[in-house]
């Protein structure tokens, strides 16, 4: 049986009718039309899926959507600054080439922002902790590096301006 | 049509830099579409029931319980396909294919095979539906190993071939002569060799969609990258012309060879839509990626060679055994590529090759990255590396003195026009400092004795081509539209390489237009012109050069145009960045958006440009060296440090080809350390098919690569030179670890994956030998 689900999805208040034991992944995709976020494996292995609930990663595919409850939940369409303006870490992403087949981009930009949000200079080494829950197939991380290294750094800059102002 | 002469500018306008890419906008904001981001109107989720036994003929399968089930639209076994012998990878023109699948057989061949497909309402449904299909199995022999297979009297597992369970007769090459080479060999090396079962481990399980119009026509959008070849296939089987049937890929999201087959899901996903009139999306879950997906072909090898003391190679006789698995798919290419390819790498007059692929009961290998020489060159590699060994050189020294060199006769059989080996090998020795870091300690910390450091080097050559196996075909079509833009209209699959984007910088350059000015148009089957796929590292050298040459004719149909409106003839005007203007007074002129739009008197212009490129063959070539350090407490190899010195002659787009090599690095060090897709040798059930159990290397695993693109030996085949890249990096990596492994530790392993296990009873069994 349905159930109806209220939850915040990228700032706009959603209420879905699901069942009890679809994912969250699956009713972003199929019931809220968000198919930016992906399906690689559905258990909880590949990260493709990563979305911020309340201000924290999580793997979509192990998340019910009945656990989402009342809760705001961000993905990669809710990304960029404003129409015009994309985030700096989708900046960088396509100045680096740290995009190929781009199957895993989405919840690499999930995770990289909000490691940069926590961790606004992450040393190489945070880096890679931080997407270790990521696969990516094709670039061998080394162009989502310099990425997430660029696009803190210009974070840190805009900061630092503003900060000046 | 004459192609451009690839004449030598010191400027050029659009390649060479590292554009945005045109398709990577809507990848980072998730507007990209992928086909399982397709849902139309009551559309129907298709799943597959597969086998639970490796090797058995069907006896019963009841599906009744199955249909009655609420929310189950349709149900499919063998009995309700149509029975067509038909190509796993039908390349087109290709003299190496095997005709051994029917959509559904009345015998299964390995564990996982499908043997049902249902549709349903939903995905749990369809699922549930599985459970209820009843079939009873009259089990047969089975044989897992080629060594098996190949034993006299073992179970045959198709009717078709040569028998003994062989793919193709055996593919055999001589030239010179081996025993007199073997005779003026000052020592001789002989070595086996073997290999796992490595994954793609594409990030998008395998998808697809199926739809009929009113008129019967299909339209399948699918994740391929041969769109041309499914609309084939499926068009031969279902026996219908190829104007019913539109393939329609827009983003794919990996394939790496393995997504060139037209795989059973395609046809029961377009069969299920036409049973229940409704679109039906069959989506492969992780599991069945493994499954019903292609692997590497895992492999055994034997290989002897002679050596003179000062290093030469006086002959070499090499015998390979690929693992087909159930069915022959890309089985006779790679067999076909993989044994040709050590005809050379390093020289050698005299040669005898035999490379044979077998049939198993296990999943089925195809095409991957790589492509049979994966194989080959780990044990050539490897074996020059135990050759300096013996003879106390540099290995870097002995690979560069043997390095194969420009007229050499390639593995295609053509003479080799660029070579960019040696130049590979002598950058990478400098930058690298491979001499002084070699000379360096094994123990960088006297109070770690347990971790050591080695370094090694592995060598690599690839085609950019699929010729002469299969004769490929390049087209381009560029229309010019009336503001001024152009529009490429190609076949060429973007798997992620960023293929597009470098074929829009060929057309830009050659047009002397801005970049921004061209838009791509692809994967429609019925719009684009027909391509032959993306595979082989050749659609930059392919579809580049054809796209080239569309260019070409639609510049010069744009300054006929301009010239018309400027009362002059075309060989008196120029274009340069887009704007048109009289050689004799470039400072009057016109956009071309300008000669394009309708005068009074004048309408709007049609300009079409059209390329066709028949290539021969280029290679590109590779030198890896390695930084590895091995725990010998815990057996535990990492690679610290990759320089991939790459000669790709002109390179088009720098980043997106330091992409594809740092991409397939991560590919090779997993299938030389960790990936292996194991299948019980007992039973032939897959033991890891998930990505927990399959381990590939992660963001914590990755070495720094400090990637180096040299433009050694531009090929006059490609466009200003262009030759391919994506195979070549996961050739060389292999052998570049395991020879840095023996330098560290001084073990030789002549396998992949090299797992701890290995290393630790590896040094136990040097330790009680000494």
């Amino acid at each position: 049986m349905k159930q109806i689900v209220e939850l915040t999805i990228n700032g706009d208040p959603q209420s879905l009718a699901v069942e009890g034991h679809r994912s969250l992944l699956d009713t972003l995709r199929e019931e809220a039309g968000l198919t930016g976020t992906k399906k690689g494996c559905d258990v909880g292995d590949c990260g493709a899926c990563t979305v911020i609930v309340d201000g924290q990663p999580v793997n979509a595919c192990l998340m019910l959507a009945v656990e989402a409850q009342g809760r705001n939940v961000e993905t990669v369409e809710g990304m960029q600054q404003s129409i015009d303006i994309l985030h700096p870490l989708q900046d960088a992403f396509m100045r680096h080439g740290a995009s190929q087949c781009g199957f895993c981009t989405p919840g690499i930009l999930m995770m990289a922002r909000k490691l940069i949000e926590e961790n606004p200079d992450p040393s190489d080494d945070e880096i890679r902790f931080g997407l270790s829950g990521n696969i990516c197939r094709c670039t061998g991380y080394t162009k989502i590096f310099d990425a997430v290294r660029s696009a803190a750094a210009e974070i840190r800059a805009v900061r630092a301006q503003e900060e000046t102002v | 049509m004459n192609k451009p002469a690839n004449n030598l500018r010191n400027a050029f306008s659009t390649i060479g830099k590292s554009v945005k890419r045109e398709d990577v906008i809507e990848k980072v904001t998730g507007e990209g579409v992928y086909v399982a981001d397709l849902k139309p109107v009551g559309m129907l989720y298709g799943k597959i029931k597969r086998s639970e036994v490796a090797h058995a003929r069907i006896k019963r399968i009841d599906v009744s319980k199955a249909l009655a089930y609420p929310g189950v639209k349709a149900v499919l076994t063998h009995e309700d396909v149509p029975r067509v012998l038909h190509y796993g990878s039908p390349h087109p023109r290709s003299v190496s294919c095997t005709k051994d699948q029917y959509i559904l057989d009345d015998k299964v061949r390995y564990w996982g095979e499908g043997v049902a497909a249902v549709a349903a309402i939903s995905e749990e449904i369809a699922d549930e539906a599985l459970d209820l299909i009843e079939v009873e199995y009259e089990e047969l022999p089975a044989v897992f190993t080629p060594e098996e297979a190949m034993k006299p009297g073992a179970p045959q597992i198709h009717e078709v071939g040569p028998g003994g369970n062989l793919v193709l007769d055996p593919v055999r090459v001589e030239r010179g002569d081996v025993d007199k080479g073997f005779a003026e060999a000052d020592f001789v090396l002989e070595g086996e060799f073997s290999g796992g079962r490595p994954m793609p481990g594409y990030m998008e399980p395998n998808v697809c969609l199926a739809d009929w119009d009113g008129s019967g026509k299909l339209t399948f959008w699918t994740s391929t990258q041969s769109s041309f070849m499914v609309r084939g296939i499926l068009a031969e089987v279902l026996g219908l012309p190829r104007t019913k049937v539109r393939v329609l890929v827009d983003h794919m999201g990996g394939g790496f060879g393995a997504k060139q087959d037209c795989f059973q899901h395609e046809f029961l996903c377009a069969l299920l839509a036409r049973e229940t009139r409704k679109p039906v999306r069959m989506e492969f879950t992780r599991c069945e990626t493994f499954l019903a997906g292609r692997s590497r072909h895992p492999f055994k090898l034997w290989l002897k060679q002679g050596f003179r003391k000062d290093g030469t190679i006086t002959a070499r006789d090499m015998r390979i055994v690929f693992d087909s698995g159930a069915y022959g798919s890309h089985s006779p290419g790679v067999t076909t590529v993989g044994t040709n390819s050590a005809t050379s790498l390093y020289r050698c007059e005299n040669v005898r090759l035999d490379g044979r692929a077998v049939y198993t009961n296990t999943p089925i290998a195809g095409a991957f990255r790589g492509y049979g020489v994966v194989q080959t060159y780990y044990a050539l590699d490897i074996q020059m590396d135990e050759a300096a060994e013996r003879l106390g050189m540099d290995p870097a020294d002995l690979k560069l003195k043997n390095a194969v060199r420009e007229g050499d006769i390639a593995p295609s059989g053509h003479a080799i026009v660029g070579h960019g080996l040696e130049a590979c090998i002598e950058h990478g020795t400098r930058v690298f400092d491979w001499k002084g870091l070699r000379q360096g300690a094994r123990c960088p910390d006297p109070a770690a004795s347990h971790v050591r450091k080695g370094w090694g080097l592995g060598c690599e050559m690839h085609g950019s081509s699929a010729y002469p196996g299969i004769k490929e075909q390049g087209n381009a079509l560029i229309k010019v539209n009336e503001d001024g833009s152009v529009t490429l209209m190609t076949g060429a699959a973007g798997l992620g390489t960023g293929a597009h984007t470098a074929l829009a910088q060929i057309a830009a350059e050659e047009l002397n237009m801005p970049f921004e000015s061209v838009s791509v148009v692809h994967g429609d089957t019925d719009a684009v012109p027909w391509d032959i796929g993306a595979f082989a590292s050749h659609t930059t050298y392919l579809v580049g050069s054809a796209t080239r040459m569309a260019a070409a004719e639609a510049r010069a149909g744009i300054l006929r145009r301009a010239a018309e409106k400027l009362q002059t003839t075309a060989d008196a005007l120029d274009m340069v960045d887009g704007r048109i203007f009289l050689r004799a007074s470039p400072d009057s002129g016109l956009t071309v958006a300008e000669a394009m739009g309708p005068t009074p008197g004048i309408p709007s212009a049609n300009i079409l440009g059209r390329g066709t490129y028949e290539p021969t063959k280029s290679y590109s070539f590779a030198a890896h060296f390695v930084e590895v350090t091995v725990d010998t407490e815990t057996g535990l190899v990492t690679v610290d440090r990759v320089v991939p010195v790459h000669d790709v002659g002109k390179v088009i787009h720098p980043i997106a080809a330091a992409g594809q090599i740092e991409g397939g690095i991560q590919q090779g060090i997993g299938h030389t350390l960790t990936e292996d897709y194991i299948i019980d040798t007992e039973t032939g059930r897959s033991l890891n098919a998930g990505l927990v159990d399959y381990k590939m290397p992660l963001s914590m695993d990755m070495p720094d690569i400090d990637t180096v693109i040299l433009e050694a030996a531009p090929d006059p085949g490609g466009p200003w030179g262009a030759k391919g890249v994506g195979e070549d990096p996961i050739i060389a990596i292999g052998p570049a670890i395991a020879n840095a492994i023996h330098d560290a530790i001084g073990v030789r392993f002549h396998h992949y994956p090299i797992t701890p296990e290995d290393i630790l009873n590896a040094l136990n069994e040097k330790e009680r030998q000494s």
